[in-house]
């Protein structure tokens, strides 16, 4: 599904943010990334999703290199892939509702279709009960749901978090774990960039693990 | 505020969610794959309806962005309006003067004067072989008895002309003619002229010209204006749009990280500015009748003064569609060059 070649992303010339990465994922495996903060767990996530392009080597998603892309196909690239940010990136004007639609509306689902999809995307993640409130009235835990609803309202095959984790107590942390796990057994690939270390440890997947910008460690591969 | 959340409580207060959990279930179990190849594959017309429902939902949203901010979005509207109103109103005026350019049509003639020699019975003969002409609207006998009359009523010279003993003017017939262009009635001339009995041909249109020239300038210096207060709309919607996007940034970068292509991010911004130009067309069409009626009084008292009728020019249906639909564009392609300006800078975090 993923495949890394040689690759090194460097910012501004000097700052080498990930250098002489080599791995590959399979389809249908969960891959937890680790490090530090500032190894390189952020950045190699973007390289996934096109915000930003290697510097060297190359960065293959679902056998295409993504760097070839035009920027007009980037868009669809992007409905592919469903991504769960650390800070939700949801907007606070529109409803839980109309923040999980939003992939929907882009893709211009029908309407009936996007309304049995975000509910359903919702429900799995248990809040389908708040399908009318603002984001504000909202747990930390809560919105974190409903950016993983988005990120997978969309069917993608591909799943991608970053520090989905971050702000949550560990009980709360244990449950999105598990929701993630829900979906790597339906056949999403996942990948989740986490540095919860005590947490990644007891669910025995697939380890990454980045310092400076190298990957350092492969732990429980399949 | 509402009791905080067990995520199951409040389960079968939703009628809707047995059913919709049930539907959903099935097609979750499909492998991941074909989703995505599916969802790729849909079909050009629901593509097409998903287009339009886009454009459907973009028009009413920037409405209603529009509808919540009244003044601010008011006055964005009263700057373009009264960029259009200037080069509107030259354009009217022009537009009157071509009415008055049509009257002096009418009254643009030509002068046949025949030979001293020709007696009545002849001037008429060859009176009808003028009407005879194609080129020939009507005609007008003046004959050497009233030619004389006229020079002296206007002249005031009837002792002067009194003392002559043979009246020196020849006769003459007036012509009106089918088509005033300069060229045919040049050519109309010459024809006449060679008619037997016939002296000579005047036409006069130097005045006429010099009118049509004067329209002509006219006419460009309101295309120069219109371009110049049409850049002015460009400028005002652009910078109108601009700080709109940069309200909206956040939503922008969230929907381009989810995959929303440029159009669709563009397409609420081209409808907001496509809004505020047909809003400052219709506030320049209200200013253009209120200053038509606060002009209209000491006009046509002006106009009696010199014994004439004249009342100003309006707007009419064709005049205001093109009003509306130039200020509609105009608005549009300046939220267009603001937006495209603004994506490249916008890159999600």
């Amino acid at each position: 599904m993923i495949a890394f070649e040689h690759v090194g992303k460097r910012y501004g010339g000097r700052f080498e943010a990930l250098a002489h990465l080599d791995f590959r994922v399979e389809r249908g495996e969960m891959v937890f990334l680790t490090g530090h903060s500032g190894a390189g767990k952020s950045s190699l996530l973007r390289l996934i999703m096109r915000l930003e392009k290697p510097s060297r080597g190359r960065v293959m998603v679902a056998g295409h290199d993504i760097a070839q892309l035009h920027a007009s196909q980037v868009p669809f690239y992007r409905r592919q892939i469903g991504v769960v940010f650390q800070d939700h990136q949801l907007l606070f004007d529109r409803s839980v509702f109309h923040n999980v639609s939003l992939p929907l509306e882009i893709q211009g689902i029908e309407p009936r279709e996007t309304a049995r999809r975000v509910r359903a995307a919702l429900d799995k993640v248990g809040l389908l009960h708040r399908e009318k409130a603002l984001p504000v009235e909202l747990s930390g835990g809560e919105q974190q749901r409903v950016g993983i609803a988005r990120a997978v309202v969309n069917k993608p095959s591909l799943l991608l978090a970053d520090e989905p984790t971050g702000n949550l107590d560990p009980q709360l942390s244990a449950d999105i774990m598990a929701l993630f796990e829900d979906f790597n057994r339906i056949g999403t690939t996942v990948m989740i960039a986490s540095h919860d270390l005590a947490l990644i440890a007891r669910l025995r997947h697939r380890i990454l693990r980045l310092r400076e910008g190298r990957l350092v460690a492969d732990e429980g591969a399949v | 505020m509402k009791p905080s959340t067990t995520p199951r409580r409040p389960r079968g207060a939703a009628p809707k969610t047995p059913k919709t959990k049930s539907k959903a279930t099935p097609s979750r179990q499909e492998p991941p794959k074909r989703r995505g190849a599916n969802s790729q594959q849909a079909r050009f017309s629901s593509r097409l309806r998903a287009w339009g429902r886009h454009h459907r939902a973009m028009s009413w949203d920037s409405f209603y962005r529009l509808v919540r901010h009244p003044v601010g979005n008011l006055l964005t509207m009263l700057a373009i309006a009264i960029a259009l109103v200037l080069p509107a109103a030259l354009w009217l005026t022009l537009d009157s003067a071509r009415l008055l350019d049509a009257e002096l049509d009418e009254s643009a003639t030509l002068t046949v004067y025949l030979q001293p020699a020709v007696d009545p019975a002849q001037a008429e003969r060859i009176e009808q072989a003028v009407s005879a002409e194609q080129a020939v609207l009507d005609t007008r006998m003046i004959s050497a008895e009233q030619g004389m009359a006229e020079f002296q009523r206007s002249l005031g010279l009837d002792d002067a002309l009194a003392g002559l003993d043979d009246n020196p003017l020849p006769a003459s017939i007036v012509v009106r003619p089918q088509d005033v262009e300069p060229a045919a009635m040049q050519q109309l001339a010459s024809t006449l002229e060679a008619l037997a009995g016939v002296d000579e041909v005047r036409v006069d249109l130097a005045w006429v010209e010099r009118l049509r020239h004067l329209a002509a300038l006219g006419r460009r210096v309101a295309l120069a204006l219109g371009v110049l207060f049409g850049l002015g709309v460009l400028l005002v919607v652009g910078n109108t749009i601009r700080l709109a996007v940069e309200s909206r940034r956040r939503e922008i970068e969230v929907v381009m990280l989810i995959g929303a292509t440029h159009a669709f991010v563009r397409r609420p911004f081209l409808y907001s500015g496509a809004w505020y130009g047909l809003g400052g067309g219709f506030l320049a069409l209200g200013l253009l009748g209120l200053g038509n009626h606060w002009l209209s009084l000491p006009v046509a008292a002006l106009a009696a003064s010199y014994g004439a009728s004249f009342s100003l020019p309006q707007l009419d249906m064709t005049g205001a569609t093109i009003l509306l639909s130039c200020s509609t564009l105009l608005g549009w392609l300046g939220a267009w060059l603001a937006v495209t300006r603004h994506l490249t800078s916008i890159r999600p975090r």
